[in-house]
């Protein structure tokens, strides 16, 4: 056979028709986007060894054990541990990506150090007669607290603030029916799994304006009139009739004198959205001091700290006498709205803030100085609300600061002449002095009593992931609760005519970038920014949904987006919590909200 | 051989307090990137997205609950399987899992016009973490490309890895403790629940024959993997809406 150009070329279109008859060319183009993958853009996660680590997170107060995930030593996920048995392996939204709380754009990466230590040098030796040197502890309870009461001990006219700490702990455990006055019991009220592991056996009656997260998995909500909280609990404690509280709140009679027998039926407890507020004092009619309400003791200190200044309230504070006052605002805690801080100011005072965060006192303070960042620094975490008995755990640190930072508790310790030793090694051994209690080791899950460990295996199990629980003892009743009495209910003639109402707990400080799923790309939670309306409110004011407006408070003013929602009250803005709204709103709760 | 799974989760939407911890979860385990500054709840990228609705009444009477939604690894007819030129989804026959396969996928989207749940993710933007964060990235799961989509697949690099750890073992069959996706794992209520469904001694196959269990949008026939369950009846009346309410509405 004689091969011919035209046979030639048959054969290779007939090859070429054919082939687009198998698969090999529609594979090679389904293919063709593999290559992109590989973009230098796209990064690639590292590989390396992996294990598992332990921690606490230190977001708030609840203190989660943590168990991360490590790559190569770098956390690339937390999850929570579940044996533990106060938080239950469960950790909130913001927890689960604190790791990546040092690499945040908007974090305080440099602050003028050695500026910021002249300064309160020089303030403290020129300071006139009456004028003080102040920390205020954001997170009062850890053991820097301790550092800082300690410092200010040593100074002369030192002074110790912090925001009021509930001098008792609450027991969901022992309720039958929780009567909360706006308390976010599921939504970062004390520790969440503690909560999520006792809802099966309490009934929930939640009273407050608006339907929040709580409200919302409550047993029952009533919805109440804001400010009008007092006149309620007065009727559950029998001061004043219920006719007169359904008057007064706008709830049914007969919903209010269901919850009134439901407490006198059962053990109950009553929480109140501020742990400080004269309504927990309802507790001691309700016969629950000692049973739901319960006394705590402190973990043990070293007897030479016990040489410290009291803890004292803002208020208590007299106009213009603090000359120096040093704000540790490393970790997020009980922010006290600015308004209230700046009268206690000397005219030239200097004011010092560690932060990780441009958002909270560091838009006031004269010198903004780098603080470390879960989880990057040792930090032990007191007691949450509901963790009935003592306990001390370490927020070991699983990464070296990414940042040059000042470890705030080591500079206040300097500035007083402290000696310079590990206060959480110092506190660790006089626990383990102490004898009491048990030791949990998150390795194995076993639990030890302290008498059959050695002081070094109990700072080792501490910083590798344990935690020391106190014994529970015999239940006693707290002290300082007060009285229950009727005070003024909110006016609601003058010329700030809604409610502020936060309906949105947000923590202050850094959060993941990764928060933007539940912001902006879900509208699950509401941002700083954004305030939600009744129809009729915004309809009298000419504001449209998603419109800009302004919120005007006795404070300030904030330029917001309105959202109308039909679920919001005639009469109530709501917002969503964090230091610029605690400024802009501060003790008295009222706003406008008017087209921008 | 072992049988096949069918995998699937049940979700107790009574319990679900939209704290959002699955979605951080899920978006910590499979690498999804924060969202840039346009985006916005139409081109964001969540593979669990929790919705708020409500039973449409004015306030007192309004009542919320909060409604999970992921890909429901549709059983029968899987609409986004069909539609897919480029054969880049599929559903796995050992699993039930539909699989998404970004490298195969050209982003024409059809999958997220075809899919009923509106579960699918389209990558509008290049993915892009801040400096120094592309460290915490799981190295288990690959950064998508922009341009193509993308949704849940019930974490399988975690089933990779309980297979891989099965295998070492000498076993044929996984614990059923190794594989749990990330948004089960993190829900801090208890309220999502994983595992085989055609294991009838299994929790979530007995929480899907409760009376109070639905599927969304049982009508069309997809017989989705993921049942719901509340004792409420209007959250169950909204399992027959093309779309929970929420994003809708005027907080939308």
């Amino acid at each position: 056979m004689t091969t011919t150009r035209r046979n030639l070329l048959k054969f290779v279109g007939g090859g070429a028709a054919g082939a687009l008859l198998t698969p090999a060319p529609w594979r090679l183009i389904t293919d063709t986007a593999l290559w992109s993958e590989n973009w230098p853009g796209i990064p690639r996660p590292a590989r390396g060894e992996i294990r598992a680590r332990f921690t606490h997170c230190t977001l708030c107060p609840a203190g989660c054990a943590v168990r991360a995930r490590c790559v190569n030593g770098q956390p690339v996920s937390l999850a929570g541990v579940k044996p533990h048995p106060i938080s239950h392996g469960a950790l909130c939204p913001w927890g689960i990506a604190g790791h990546h709380l040092p690499y945040h754009p908007a974090r305080v990466r440099q602050g003028p150090v050695k500026e910021a230590l002249a300064a309160v040098s020089r303030a403290i030796t020129q300071r006139g007669a009456g004028e003080r040197v102040a920390v205020l502890d954001l997170r009062p309870g850890r053991t820097v607290s301790w550092t800082y009461r300690r410092a200010m001990a040593a100074i002369d006219d030192g002074l110790y603030l912090a925001p009021r700490q509930p001098a008792y702990a609450i027991d969901l455990t022992a309720a039958k029916t929780v009567v909360s006055f706006g308390a976010p019991l599921f939504d970062g009220w004390g520790t969440p799994g503690n909560v999520f592991a006792a809802r099966a056996n309490f009934r929930l009656v939640q009273i407050e304006p608006v339907e929040t997260r709580t409200a919302a998995l409550a047993d029952v909500w009533l919805p109440i009139r804001p400010g009008t909280e007092t006149a309620m609990a007065a009727a559950l404690a029998g001061e004043i009739t219920i006719a007169e509280a359904a008057r007064e709140t706008g709830v049914e009679e007969q919903a209010i004198s269901a919850v009134k027998e439901a407490i006198g039926n059962s053990p109950a407890v009553v929480l109140a959205a501020d742990p400080g507020s004269p309504l927990m004092s309802l507790n001691a009619k309700l016969r629950a001091l000692g049973r739901t309400v319960v006394a705590r003791r402190e973990s043990p200190v070293p007897d030479a700290w016990k040489k410290a200044a009291p803890s004292t309230e803002m208020a208590a504070v007299p106009d213009k006498a603090i000359r120096v006052l040093l704000i540790d605002e490393s970790l997020p805690g009980g922010y006290v709205p600015w308004q209230d801080i700046q009268p206690k100011l000397a005219p030239n005072a200097v004011v010092v803030v560690f932060s990780s965060s441009s958002e909270g006192y560091a838009r006031h303070a004269q010198y903004v100085l780098p603080a470390p960042v879960y989880p990057e620094m040792a930090e032990d975490i007191g007691p949450a609300i509901d963790t009935v008995a003592a306990v001390f755990r370490i927020a070991a640190p699983l990464i070296a600061p990414v940042v040059p930072v000042v470890n705030p508790g080591e500079l206040v310790a300097r500035i007083a002449g402290l000696p310079q030793t590990d206060p959480l090694r110092d506190r660790a051994d006089a626990i383990h002095k102490a004898g009491r209690g048990s030791l949990l080791s998150y390795a194995d899950g076993k639990s030890t009593s302290m008498k059959e460990v050695t002081a070094d295996d109990f700072w080792k199990t501490l910083n590798q992931g344990g935690c020391w629980m106190d014994d529970t003892g015999k239940k006693a009743a707290p002290a300082g609760l007060g009285k229950f009495g009727r005070s003024g209910t909110c006016p609601t003639a003058h010329d700030l005519p809604l409610a502020v109402v936060v309906a949105e707990a947000r923590r202050g400080g850094l959060e993941s970038p990764l928060m933007s799923k539940l912001e902006r790309e879900s509208n699950l939670r509401m941002t700083a920014n954004r305030v939600a309306l009744s129809p009729a409110d915004a309809r009298s004011n000419g504001i449209e949904n998603g419109g800009r407006c302004v919120l005007e408070t006795a404070c300030g003013r904030l330029s917001v987006v309105a959202m109308i929602d039909a679920g919001v009250p005639a009469g109530v803005v709501e917002v969503a919590g964090g230091p610029r709204m605690a400024d802009l709103c501060g003790a008295n709760q009222r706003a406008r909200v008017v087209r921008a | 051989m072992s049988a096949n799974k069918r995998y699937g989760m049940s979700i107790d939407i009574d319990k679900c307090n939209g704290c959002g911890a699955c979605m951080m979860a899920c978006a910590v385990e499979n690498n999804i990137p924060p969202a840039p500054e346009a985006a916005n709840d139409r081109r964001g990228v969540t593979w669990i997205r929790v919705y708020k609705v409500d039973n449409h009444l004015a306030y007192p009477e309004r009542r919320t609950a909060f409604v999970p939604v992921l890909c429901q690894q549709c059983g029968h007819d899987t609409p986004c399987v069909h539609v897919c030129p480029q054969q880049a989804v599929d559903v796995d026959p050992e699993t039930g899992i539909v699989g998404q396969m970004p490298e195969r996928c050209l982003g024409c989207r059809y999958c997220m016009v075809a899919c009923p749940y509106h579960a699918r993710y389209f990558n509008w933007w290049d993915p892009k973490w801040p400096a120094g964060m592309e460290k915490t990235l799981n190295p288990d799961v690959a950064p998508r490309m922009r341009g193509v989509v993308e949704k849940c697949n019930f974490c399988h690099g975690r089933w990779h890895a309980a297979q891989q750890k099965a295998a070492a073992a000498g076993q044929r069959e996984i614990d059923a403790a190794d594989y749990v996706p990330a948004c089960v794992e993190a829900c801090p209520t208890g309220a999502l629940r994983f595992g085989d469904l055609s294991d009838s001694s299994t929790e979530v196959a007995q929480d899907a024959q409760r009376p109070e269990s639905f599927r969304l949008l049982e009508k069309i026939g997809t017989e989705p993997k993921i049942h719901y369950r509340s004792r409420r009846d209007w959250v169950r009346e909204i399992a027959s809406a093309p779309r929970p309410e929420g994003k809708d509405g005027l907080r939308g």
